[in-house]
């Protein structure tokens, strides 16, 4: 199969003019004839929605903003990208550190400049070739059909030994998700008991993880970051392991080690914050989430967050008196609320934490009614707040209304979170703790168990007694969303096994109504929906 | 945590190593191009020499740039290492690529003897770029001929030879042992030795380390540079 650039789009997206121009006669010359040119990355996401292209060619670096990595990471998570685009980054450095990180989203291939047309023209051929006999089986790891992958990898893999390696690594993730560890496990330690491959390293040390054999992963991960010290995901490992082992402190060292070689690295950034904040180390805590607003700048991956976490750091730094540049910490908190209104759209959620970071800043400034004056906007916001908070929001808002001295209000928010999340242990164990609501926390205990029962109830096609126990987990958490739901579309069933019967339908009928609101991008919002619309239907039937 | 001056040297570095690639490759594109559009019977052979030399030398610059950065980094433990299984066929076309321009404009007959299927365990980022250090000398100083291939058994062995003059005796002794101070007549510094020494070494399987061995002789004639990786 021979490539061709005849009838494709082409995108070049280059800072320097003169090397874009030679590019495009490079392009040219191999037939190109529709190819196109932006100087950033900025232009090029506007060029992307307008038009799908078939190859594009971006320089790594693009000037002070979005660099080519970040570029590709917008494109695929907005979908702006056809799945047969070939997308190759032209760098001026050793490409190996960028093939390494940033594992998700990995362009079709690299090419170190200068290169001239005859390289160019062989690696956008072997890119060509390479997505061509791998489509089926990257379509179906991308649309999370794991089996479906494994089968095409099977055809694939023994008439293709040039993606043997693509192929085994995509087994191993399909393997993985589908939970079988044991069978992972042997194919990554296979190769490694032939040669240290980094990624076959990483994923020996993820299942030990995952079947909790957290000794043996630390060990794995430990020799990883020796034997690849620019390898960061070692490093990633390695501090998340220390943290499930109960050792925050090296856990904090881990993360900084990694940072020391690649500090441009949002989400590492905001992991060592977080540590540091359970660290109580609030200048480690205060850096990282410094560098974590600087390099957000430019992702795709910014938010909120690490706007809020700075802010509270540096409150944190104020309040205790012995300040000598405190102006300037002033003014970059003031600094930051303007650019996380500037830079965020508002929602609920956003909104209730900025204005409980600015009490907190306030109070740290001693100007106690303008403290008073954001507290009072938090508790009108919650008032008619109808999203739901998640659990590391609420447990953050817990613990800044708590020491601002509004404990009922911080009581409130952290029960209804409980309420809503009681099937997530790692959470309620940290809510248990910080919650004066006992027995709340043992009726969702409880509530979870018999959710849990009923749910197997129901997938024994027992709809009699999955009622009993959905009732039961109803009365003890009337609040939670996911129960309610599962109660009502059992009723439904019930109804429709009993021929018509329709005696459980107001039952149905009121609880939907009672359900807290749920906003349209809730992941439970269509379930929701089509629940609602098949009571309605039978309400309808029964008054004609 | 690390010192800001460092980090920002690092910045520094990386972008002026971006400005400065991005000069090379406009002067041999831009001479590519200007060649290009004048009738080949219009050339005479002065003009084929320079313009040999704007590419050979332009790619020297470059690549001792890269190695430059690349020692830097592996002084400052920041060179990363990425060793995975790499098909030599491809690998090897891909390297005779990089300097069709300059093969051509002096008339070189480059040959590529790899067994098509064989594979090896490499950094291919690093390994490009000694191997393009090597090839470019190859190109100075051969007559008329290079030859790359590789050969498997207990290690993998790339070999490129020429048909030149040959390695003098004290580079096959110190084969990259030392830099030695800038040679006049040819104006090597001993710089792509002492890296492909060191890449090589990077390269481990028990205990077995990456090497590179020079000769003289072999099936051109001329040089033999060996790199010889586990």
């Amino acid at each position: 199969m021979i490539f061709t650039l005849a009838k494709k789009n082409t995108l070049i997206v280059e800072d320097f003019a003169e090397f874009a121009r030679s590019v495009r006669a490079m392009l040219h010359s191999m037939g190109a004839t529709d190819v196109e040119i932006v100087y950033n990355a900025e232009d090029a996401v506007e060029a992307c929605k307008r038009k799908k292209y078939d190859v594009i060619l971006s320089d790594y670096n693009l000037g002070p903003k979005k660099d080519g990595q970040q570029l590709l990471e917008e494109l695929s998570k907005n979908g702006h990208l056809k799945s047969s685009c070939i997308f190759l980054m032209l760098t001026a450095e050793n490409t190996t550190a960028m093939v390494m990180g940033a594992v998700e989203f990995q362009p079709d291939g690299y090419l170190a400049k200068p290169f001239n047309g005859n390289l160019l023209k062989s690696r956008l051929q072997k890119a060509s070739e390479k997505k061509h006999v791998m489509e089926s089986v990257n379509r179906a790891m991308s649309n999370r059909q794991w089996q479906q992958a494994l089968d095409e990898i099977k055809e694939v893999m023994p008439k293709n030994k040039k993606y043997k390696m693509s192929c085994l690594r995509s087994r191993y993730k399909a393997l993985r998700e589908l939970k079988k560890y044991n069978e992972a496990f042997e194919l990554a330690s296979e190769i490694t008991s032939q040669r240290a491959i980094p990624w076959a390293m990483e994923a020996v040390g993820e299942i030990f993880y995952l079947q909790e054999k957290y000794e043996k992963a630390r060990d794995v991960f430990r020799n990883m970051t020796k034997e690849f010290p620019m390898s960061l995901e070692g490093y990633d490992w390695l501090a998340k392991i220390q943290q499930q082992l109960g050792e925050p402190l090296e856990a904090q060292a881990t993360l900084q080690k990694a940072l020391e070689k690649s500090p441009k690295a949002l989400q590492r950034q905001k992991t060592l914050g977080a540590v540091a904040e359970q660290n109580n180390d609030s200048m480690v805590m205060t850096q990282a989430y410094r560098n974590a607003v600087k390099y957000g700048k430019n992702s795709a991956f910014a938010s909120p967050d690490e706007y809020i976490k700075l802010t509270s750091a540096i409150s944190q730094q104020l309040s205790k008196d012995d300040n000598t540049d405190s102006n300037r910490l002033i003014n970059e908190v003031e600094g930051l609320f303007v650019n996380l209104e500037k830079n965020f759209v508002a929602n609920e959620t956003t909104s209730i934490r900025s204005n409980v970071a600015k009490a907190g800043f306030h109070k740290a400034c001693n100007e106690d009614d303008k403290a008073e004056k954001y507290l009072q906007k938090t508790e009108h916001l919650v008032e008619k707040l109808e999203e739901q908070i998640t659990p590391a929001v609420s447990l953050e808002l817990n613990s800044a209304l708590s020491k601002l001295g509004r404990d009922e209000l911080a009581e409130s928010i952290l029960d209804e979170a409980i309420q809503q999340n009681l099937d997530d242990p790692e959470f309620i164990s940290k809510a248990a703790k910080l919650s004066n609501n006992s027995e709340l926390i043992a009726q969702c205990k409880q509530a979870s168990q018999y959710n849990l029962k009923a749910i197997n109830l129901f997938q024994k096609n027992n709809y009699p007694e999955a009622i009993k126990y959905f009732e039961g987990a109803h009365k003890l958490s009337p609040h939670n969303i996911n129960i309610g739901l599962n109660y009502v579309q059992v009723l439904l069933k019930q109804i429709q096994s009993n021929g018509g019967d329709l005696k459980e339908l107001p039952v149905a009928e009121k609880i939907l109504g009672k359900l807290p609101t749920l906003n349209g991008e809730d992941s439970r919002y269509a379930r929701y929906s089509e629940l609602n619309r098949l009571v309605q239907l039978m309400v309808q039937k029964t008054s004609n | 945590m690390k010192d800001n001056s460092e980090s920002i040297f690092n910045m520094v570095l990386a972008s002026t190593v971006h400005d400065m690639k991005n000069s090379l490759s406009m002067l041999g594109e831009s001479l590519n191009l200007i060649l290009s559009q004048v009738d080949p019977e219009l050339l005479d052979e002065k003009t084929k020499d320079y313009h040999g030399v704007v590419q050979y030398e332009s790619a020297r610059v470059n690549n001792s740039l890269m190695q430059l950065l690349a020692l830097y980094k592996f002084e400052n433990e920041q060179l990363p290492f990425n060793p995975s299984y790499h098909n030599l066929s491809d690998f090897l076309e891909e390297q005779k690529l990089r300097h069709i321009p300059l093969l051509d404009a002096k008339s070189i007959d480059c040959e590529i003897d790899v067994d098509e299927e064989i594979e090896g365990i490499f950094d291919e980022c690093l390994l490009s770029t000694v191997l393009e250090n090597v090839i470019g000398n190859a190109i100075r100083y051969t007559k008329s001929a290079i030859k790359i291939s590789c050969s498997q058994q207990q290690n993998t062995v790339i070999e490129i030879a020429d048909d030149g003059p040959g390695y003098p005796e004290q580079m096959i002794v110190l084969a990259g042992d030392y830099m030695h101070g800038i040679n006049q007549s040819t104006g090597s510094t001993g710089l792509g030795l002492f890296f492909a020494k060191k890449i090589a070494s990077l390269h481990k399987h028990k205990e077995q380390i990456g090497c590179i061995r020079l000769s003289n002789g072999g099936e051109l004639g001329g040089g033999r540079f060996e790199l010889i990786i586990p």
